[in-house]
């Protein structure tokens, strides 16, 4: 097979052990990813990477969310440690429409809360709260987090399950605004089409 | 200032981060898991934007544009180690070369931050967090893989072998090493040599992986002055295929 | 990078008479509101699987759209076209990530998406089965292709999905550094040198009737396409997207002295539709279908890449690891 991209001539593309059918399922899990674009700005949730564990999500993450723009932090944490209410709709709110009951007591520790507001659009971080199991948790974040704005939604994570960067790599996103060829602005070219015009015209 | 000395310095830098990210540029799109594509892809866009601004350093110190210079030149005239040119292999080979480059580069960019001369130390300053994150990509994988199957450390260990006389080719002292140490524009290969057998030994310590005895071991030298693999050429002439239609069009 | 066009025939799939009248009323109502389904949600059988088709396909588009435009990467000319070009191979690479994730939370794993690619049981867009012969044809994919592809994707992203929505929203920024910059490259070509000039010219010639079939074939308005409809998960027809393309760019094209290879080609101001030679719908299924210049090839690539990531993914899979569905 001879291809049009050099890069392909260079591999063997017919290799017959390609062939070999698949083991079943070698996917890696997925973490879900967080991004604060600035430092006065909640972390809001922008989707998910498939990884083998934290660290290498936070690799994957960065460049795949936090590769335009402006950007202060990524956390990361595994799907299976999110704890998630029941979604509302039409302008009910979920602490009056839900009580929880049922989660397992543990020693006290933090919980990350995050709501969402609209849907179709992202959860955000709104705080941490102290709490012995995700009941109390949820209970405590209505206490203080349930304020005029109707939350559809609430996720429910244990601190210690997500992990944050560390400040002091917040300088590897120092370079992001230099980025230029990555945005649409840097590709301005109408006054070469008005001199065209006005050439052949 | 020793000019000709800063000149020979800057060439080395803007070639080697124009190459390996050219090469490393070659798992776009076809890398081993998408997460990991976007990844790679993003620190050979740095690199490539890095050698960019070296060129840029060259262009006020006197010499031609960078697109003249970066895609007109012949292979004897590229002043890039030939560790940088190989072509890039199977993945562990070119995560390899990614460890053992950028670890080195690094070190070459702090010591360049307190540069005498100044565009540079600003430069090197500012594309230190770049590399940042290369070295903790590069440490991540390293050291995962490096900890895994018998099948992923067989191949890390041929990759590792294999790369490590070109990478000590980094290293290839300049003509000029005295003045540019002496003005203290740069510290020195010598210096920054031992300073990465340290940094890579550290990380490579907490793996299965075994540093190759350094004793038994010569550098392939030469690529500083023009004496490349048979692989660059094709390379730049691959690079410079469209370019090369018209150079003194606007593309 | 999308196109529509092979994603709406009929599905295996629960009748809709026969799903739960109380649930299909909430579900419904919803939509009506304009409010966004989310994964939790209940949601009738054939609004999943198509979705998941739908979404899955245009995931496929993406990393096989990666392609065409890659066989370029290493020799965009100048500084500025080799980073560009760089980024936007990435973010097509990124947009599938995004979308096989969307995709996901409807209950089809990725890999099992993946799988079913390289077995050749999914379809991706048609365009991609063309070559890209030289660079201009990549400045056309850039521009162009891309251009189609907002017109279908920004019509998606009014849909009825929020997870599909949420990545759309995110893959039509990026876009529109890709039109930007493909409209740049075509202009630099189009207005350079002579030899530049027939260059463009000839990729445009060859790349019209795989443009012409990106929207896919008139739709056949059934009971099935009407309900899709209502649920918002089709958006538009084809032919009006296809007449939206038409009259954003043909004006574009023309203005840069470039002609459209399509005698028939022109603006009917009264209907305000654009009228052109029908394409040849024949090719298009037959392309679909497999017999398409590059279908083996593009195939053949992401098989290697699947197959180049196993030992890495064997490596670091941890036995105790269990895939979950993500969130949103």
């Amino acid at each position: 097979m001879e291809s049009l991209d050099p890069r392909l001539n260079r591999v063997n593309l017919e290799d017959k052990s390609l062939l070999k059918p698949k083991v079943a399922l070698d996917q890696f899990e997925t973490y879900e990813t967080f991004v604060q674009t600035n430092e006065n700005k909640p972390y809001q949730h922008e989707g998910v990477v498939h990884a083998p564990n934290e660290d290498m999500a936070f690799l994957f993450a960065k460049e795949q969310f936090s590769r335009r723009g402006t950007c202060s932090g990524i956390s990361v944490c595994k799907t299976e440690n999110v704890i998630v209410s029941p979604t509302t709709e039409n302008g009910k709110n979920i602490y009056d429409e839900y009580e929880p009951h049922g989660s397992e007591l543990h020693e006290y520790e933090k919980y990350e809360v995050f709501h969402l507001f609209r849907r179709g659009k992202q959860h955000q971080h709104i705080g941490q709260v102290e709490a012995s199991s995700y009941d109390e948790a949820f209970n405590k974040s209505k206490a203080i987090y349930n304020n005029d704005k109707t939350v559809l939604n609430v996720w429910l994570v244990k601190t210690e399950n997500i992990l944050f960067v560390d400040e002091n790599y917040r300088d590897i996103w120092h370079t992001l605004s230099e980025k230029q060829f990555r945005e649409a602005t840097a590709y301005r070219a109408l006054d070469k089409i008005k001199k065209f015009k006005e050439e052949n015209s | 200032m020793n000019e000709k000395a800063l000149k020979d310095l800057l060439f080395k830098i803007a070639d080697d981060q124009l190459i390996i990210g050219h090469r490393n540029s070659e798992w776009n799109g076809l890398g081993p898991i998408l997460e990991e594509d976007i990844a790679f892809c993003s620190m050979a866009q740095d690199k490539i934007g890095q050698s960019l601004q070296f060129y840029m350093l060259l262009e006020e110190l006197g010499e031609k544009d960078p697109d003249t210079i970066a895609f007109t030149r012949n292979a004897n005239l590229f002043h890039n180690c030939q560790f940088v040119e190989l072509p890039i292999g199977d993945y562990e080979f070119s995560l390899m070369r990614h460890f053992l480059f950028d670890h080195a580069e690094y070190i070459r960019f702090n010591m360049l931050s307190h540069s005498s001369y100044v565009p540079l130390s600003e430069l090197a300053h500012k594309i230190k967090g770049e590399i940042k994150y290369h070295i903790m990509h590069a440490n991540t994988w390293i050291q995962q893989l490096g900890n895994s199957t018998n099948e992923a450390v067989k191949r890390l260990q041929k990759a590792l072998n294999s790369t490590f006389p070109y990478a000590l080719g980094i290293f290839e002292e300049s003509r000029f090493e005295g003045d540019l140490i002496s003005e203290g524009i740069f510290e020195g290969e010598q210096k920054l040599r031992n300073k990465w057998l340290n940094d890579i030994d550290s990380v490579l310590g907490k793996t299965k992986l075994i540093l190759p005895d350094l004793a038994a071991e010569s550098a392939h030298l030469g690529g500083r002055y023009g004496e490349h693999t048979k692989h660059l050429q094709p390379l730049l002439n691959e690079m410079s295929e469209v370019f090369s239609i018209d150079p003194t069009a606007e593309w | 990078m999308y196109g529509g066009g092979n994603t709406f025939e009929k599905l295996q799939t629960k009748n809709v008479e026969d799903e739960d009248p109380q649930l299909l009323a909430v579900f419904e109502a919803r939509i009506e509101r304009g409010e966004k389904i989310e994964p939790s949600d209940w949601m009738p059988d054939l609004y999943r699987k198509q979705l998941i088709r739908m979404i899955e396909q245009h995931a496929h588009s993406e990393i096989i759209g990666a392609l065409p435009e890659g066989t370029w990467v290493t020799r965009a000319p100048g500084f500025k076209r080799k980073l560009a070009l760089m980024a936007k191979v990435q973010d097509e690479v990124g947009h599938a990530q995004l979308l096989y994730s969307a995709a996901e939370t409807l209950g089809k794993s990725r890999e099992q998406m993946i799988d079913d690619l390289i077995s050749g049981k999914s379809k991706y867009s048609n365009i991609f089965n063309y070559p890209a012969y030289t660079w201009a044809d990549s400045c056309f994919i850039s521009w162009l292709v891309d251009a189609g592809a907002i017109v279908n994707q920004t019509a998606n992203s009014r849909g009825s999905y929020g997870p599909y929505c949420r990545a759309l929203e995110r893959i039509c920024i990026e876009e529109s550094f890709h039109l930007k910059y493909g409209h740049h490259c075509v202009i630099h070509m189009a207005t350079g040198t002579t030899i530049q000039r027939k260059m463009m010219q000839e990729a445009i010639n060859r790349w019209w009737k795989p443009m012409m079939h990106f929207f896919g074939p008139s739709d056949k308005i059934s009971a099935h396409t009407e309900i899709l409809m209502k649920w918002k998960v089709k958006m538009d027809t084809n032919d009006n997207m296809r007449n939206q393309f038409l009259d954003m760019y043909v004006p574009k094209i023309w203005e840069l002295g470039i002609t459209v290879p399509d005698p028939k080609l022109k603006k009917n101001n009264e209907s305000g539709r654009w009228e052109y030679t029908e394409p040849d719908w024949d090719e298009f299924k037959r392309v679909i279908n497999g017999d398409g210049p590059c279908n083996a090839e593009r195939i053949a690539v992401r098989r290697m890449a699947e197959q180049r990531g196993r030992w890495v993914r064997k490596a670091l899979l941890s036995p105790k690891s269990k895939y979950v569905t993500p969130l949103a």
